[in-house]
């Protein structure tokens, strides 16, 4: 698994969130664990100055009582008193306050307790110094005694009590230092966690809307998906079924009903409801397949005739393929698609194909009379009037011999022109197999066919070597002997004939000058010669049958000979063209598929 | 299966003359090809005997001197045509006046008059058959069996091909293997 | 050359080319003895009559009634008797790839009928005259391959 796959599964996404949910309530708990820790230590400190108040004013009301009774031994006023007699009253409610807030200390308790004795002791060390006092018999001394000892005493409370407070203090600022450590920690170690959580969530955030954004776009295409489905039937002229093999129930989806002109889903789906409509010569075909379909598990594609619910002849052809769900079920289904018009374009083209097949055998038995019938009397004419001009050549007038010489040279061209129109009804594609031939072989051949015009002229003819193509060899050999059998024909006088022949590829800038199969490689095959050359205003119209640029008595030919040579070069996919330049030469380019 | 074979007809006349002499207990020496000396004279009936058993493989007595000659001549030139590796290259009229020790001109006339054809065309005939015998029997090429019949290129060889049979050694070769083909798939 | 005559066979139906052979033949200073017959089912007769001497040359039209000339060089081929009876292919012009054909169903020579009557007369002496080579010079049959 690639990280992608990693991030994007949702169980990564689960294990995310559960993390996070975990990650927060233990921060909450922490946050709430030290909320509570503040909320004690702030009591605690509450507390401790409280008992530390507490303290304070049971030692003013000691000294309130002490003093108020230092003052009525001096000035014997009651009112001085007043402290002193409400003094115990409030002590005790001190030291009842302070038990219940000291309760969870023993050693302050103790101490508390001790401080009891020495306040009780204390009193009554004051109570002692104002019997003394009021009793006459007491002496100064007396009285001084019991003030030095409850002064005394109140030192030992004081010292108690600072102590008490000194503890009191003490376990504030231990338990201060403790929460504080806590504390300080505790900011810091949330600020990561909250950090760390808003990471999580953005990237959550993130990842949701970009998942709820491909939902969406992928909502939207099914959507459009199932439009479409449902219109393309419609659209397409067919029609969807389904066939539950085992439970023989039928599903048609509402074109199949509109296609056989009728209401959607207006009978019920199935074999019988459907041959209704099938043609009654075809119903045979429906049922068959269905045998097949059934025993032999095959699903040929069917093709049957429909009369519409209108009366319309339709054309039917059903494509089906066996599905088997994930429960092992076995559902056939199928479309039925309406190939009328399809079907009548095949019925014209076949009617068009006999026509031109008929055309064809026509033109063939043409040929053949051309051949035989035509050829026949016309040698007859030629050897039996040799055969005169040689015996009977004493009986003869001279007249009458030039007459023959005439006649014979007209019928050797009607011969000529017959045998190249034969050679050109010949040169067609149908039943002719196309073979790898090495090029340079059919081209030696063709220099061999023409080998007494080129030791004549003295011809030099250079050529590159030639590729091994997939050609009809005797037709590649016949468009080589025309185009050196014209460029030899076609020479500068006195001028012997130079020929080249070169071979390349071809290249892309040609390719525009006719129809190629992008997917092919072709090539180049030029013949260059140096003789007559031609306008080239005529380029393209002296490959049209019968167009010659000369005069016969000058340069003999039928006009034939080019239209040979494109009709060769077509039957190959290929494409020819020429270029003139009069009083210098021509060239000739033959463009063949590898 | 198919057997290809190569003839060497001198070997196999060779062997047929001394069985059938052999049979009909004569003596004999054989000098040269075509020519054997009998240790004594026969009758014509034994001469007529030994002639028809012969002509049953196609061999044939000649009788008459001028013939014989001739007939010396064709084997010469057979013999020089056939010779295994390569035909001399010495001219052949020199070749011939050397080989049967009488002038050129004598021998060319002579031959034209028996077999009313010249010799030169006949020792075309005969380099055009060796040719043929190559093409169909050896895995040669054709510029090597233009180089051992003296030919100075291939496209020499061709074109004497071409005019002796009026087709090329390579539809010649073509035709033979297609026909070898046919027979192959009856 | 040879005091024997040479036996020629001609199946062709057209009278005209018929007479035209003939005539040259007599022209032709070769001893010759021509033999006519007019379609596929005649010659096959006559090639198999036992009272006759087999022709040493057989010319042949392709384009015969009843039975034309490819059949019947089909059947020769497969007679073990006629094997050294030349075939010669006499017959209007065709494709050089049917020319060809021929050859390979077994013809010898192949003749395109000329329309000159001096061209008949030498192509006829030229395929008599190799053809007796053949027969006199224990060439090998097989390659006696000629086309005009």
């Amino acid at each position: 698994m690639n990280i992608k796959t990693i991030f994007t599964s949702s169980f990564f996404l689960r294990s995310i969130f559960a993390t996070s949910l975990f990650i927060l309530l233990f921060i909450t708990g922490i946050t709430f664990k030290h909320m509570i820790a503040l909320a004690d230590s702030a009591e605690l400190l509450v507390h401790s100055y409280k008992v530390h108040i507490e303290l304070d004013q049971l030692n003013a009301v000691i000294r309130d009582a002490e003093s108020g009774q230092r003052g009525y031994i001096i000035t014997k006023d009651s009112s001085f008193l007043l402290p002193y007699t409400n003094g115990p009253d409030k002590i005790n409610e001190s030291f009842s306050k302070l038990t219940s807030l000291i309760v969870a200390n023993t050693q302050q308790q103790l101490h508390l307790d001790s401080l009891r004795n020495l306040v009780v002791m204390r009193f009554q060390y004051l109570a002692k110094t104002l019997e003394k006092d009021a009793s006459k018999e007491s002496d100064k001394y007396a009285v001084l005694n019991g003030m030095r000892e409850g002064r005394d005493i109140m030192n030992l409370i004081r010292i108690q009590i600072n102590k008490m407070v000194k503890i009191e203090i003490t376990s504030v600022n231990a338990l201060n230092k403790k929460y504080k450590n806590e504390i300080s920690f505790t900011p810091l170690f949330t600020l990561l966690i909250l950090l760390f959580s808003l990471l999580v969530f953005i990237f959550s955030y993130i990842k949701i809307s970009k998942d709820y954004e491909i939902l969406k776009r992928s909502n939207d295409k099914l959507l459009i998906s199932t439009e479409s489905i449902t219109h393309a039937e419609e659209i397409g002229n067919f029609s969807s079924w389904q066939w539950d093999m085992e439970s023989n129930k039928f599903i048609y989806s509402d074109n199949q009903y509109r296609l056989l002109g009728c209401e959607p889903q207006s009978f019920e789906a199935g074999i019988e409801g459907f041959l209704e409509y099938v043609h009654p010569m075809d119903k045979h075909i429906i049922t068959e397949g269905r045998e097949q379909v059934m025993n032999e598990n095959k699903y040929p594609a069917a093709f049957f005739r429909i009369i519409r619910k209108d009366g319309e002849l339709r054309y039917f052809k059903s494509l089906s393929k066996l599905l088997t769900d994930a429960q092992g079920k076995k559902i056939l289904i199928g479309i039925n698609s309406d190939v009328t018009e399809e079907h009548l374009i095949n019925i014209s083209l076949e009617e068009r194909n006999r026509e031109l097949e008929q055309s064809n055998k026509e033109l063939a038995s043409f040929n053949h009379v051309a051949s035989h019938d035509l050829q026949e009397p016309l040698r007859k004419i030629q050897t039996f009037i040799s055969r005169i001009s040689e015996n009977e050549i004493s009986t003869i007038s001279k007249k009458g011999m030039e007459y023959f010489i005439r006649i014979q040279s007209a019928a050797e061209r009607m011969r000529i022109l017959i045998d190249d129109l034969l050679l050109f009804s010949r040169t067609n594609k149908a039943e002719k197999i196309f073979e790898k031939t090495d090029l340079n072989n059919l081209l030696e051949n063709a220099k061999q066919e023409l080998v007494q015009v080129i030791e004549d002229k003295k011809a030099i003819i250079q050529s590159d070597v030639l590729p091994i193509l997939a050609v009809i060899s005797f037709q590649i050999q016949q468009l080589f002997i025309n185009l050196i059998g014209n460029s030899l024909k076609y020479n500068k006088p006195g001028i012997a004939p130079f020929i080249k022949i070169e071979c390349e590829r071809i290249n892309d800038k040609e390719r525009s000058m006719f129809k190629t199969d992008m997917n092919r490689q072709y090539y180049k095959i030029t013949f260059t010669d140096n003789g007559l050359g031609f306008e080239q205003g005529y380029a393209e119209s002296i490959f049209i049958l019968f167009n010659r640029l000369h005069q016969t008595n000058v340069y003999p030919g039928t006009g034939i000979g080019l239209a040979i040579c494109k009709k060769i070069v077509e039957n190959h996919a290929g494409h020819i063209r020429a270029e003139g330049n009069p009083g210098v030469g021509a060239v000739f380019t033959v463009f063949l598929p590898a | 299966m198919k057997l290809y074979f190569k003839y060497d007809i001198h070997a196999a006349c060779k062997k047929i003359v001394e069985e059938q002499l052999n049979a009909m207990k004569l003596e004999y020496a054989l000098i040269g090809f075509g020519e054997v000396e009998l240790q004594e004279d026969i009758s014509q009936d034994l001469l007529h005997q030994l002639n028809t058993g012969l002509k049953n493989y196609g061999i044939e007595i000649v009788e008459n001197s001028k013939r014989i000659l001739v007939q010396k001549i064709k084997d010469t030139i057979v013999e020089m045509v056939y010779l295994e590796e390569k035909l001399p290259t010495t001219k052949i009229s020199a070749y011939l006046a050397e080989k049967l020790n009488h002038s050129y001109g004598y021998i060319a006339n002579l031959f034209s008059d028996v077999t009313y054809t010249s010799i030169e065309n006949f020792i075309i005939l005969q380099k055009i058959e060796r040719a043929k015998q190559l093409i169909t029997t050896s895995e040669l090429n054709f510029s090597e069996i233009a180089w051992r019949l003296n030919y100075s290129s291939v496209a020499h060889f061709s074109t004497q091909f071409k005019n002796a049979t009026g087709i090329t050694p390579t539809a010649f070769q073509r035709i033979i293997n297609k026909r070898r083909n046919a027979a192959g798939d009856e | 050359m040879q005091n024997d005559q040479i036996h020629i066979l001609l199946a062709d139906d057209d009278d005209d080319d018929c007479s035209l052979f003939k005539d040259a033949f007599e022209e032709i200073k070769i001893k010759t003895m021509v033999e006519v017959v007019n379609d596929g089912v005649e010659l096959m007769d006559y090639l198999d009559r036992k009272d006759i001497i087999l022709p040493h040359v057989l010319f042949l039209d392709l384009n015969m009634p009843r039975k034309n000339g490819l059949d019947c060089l089909k059947e020769i081929k497969g007679m073990d008797h006629l094997k050294n009876m030349a075939v010669v292919i006499y017959s209007t012009s065709a494709s050089e790839e049917d020319i060809e054909e021929t050859f390979v169903k077994g013809a010898n020579v192949y003749i395109k009928k000329p329309s000159d009557f001096g061209a008949l007369k030498k192509i006829l002496k030229e395929v008599i005259t190799i053809n007796w080579q053949y027969h006199t010079s224990g060439l090998n049959r097989d390659n006696f391959l000629l086309s005009f």
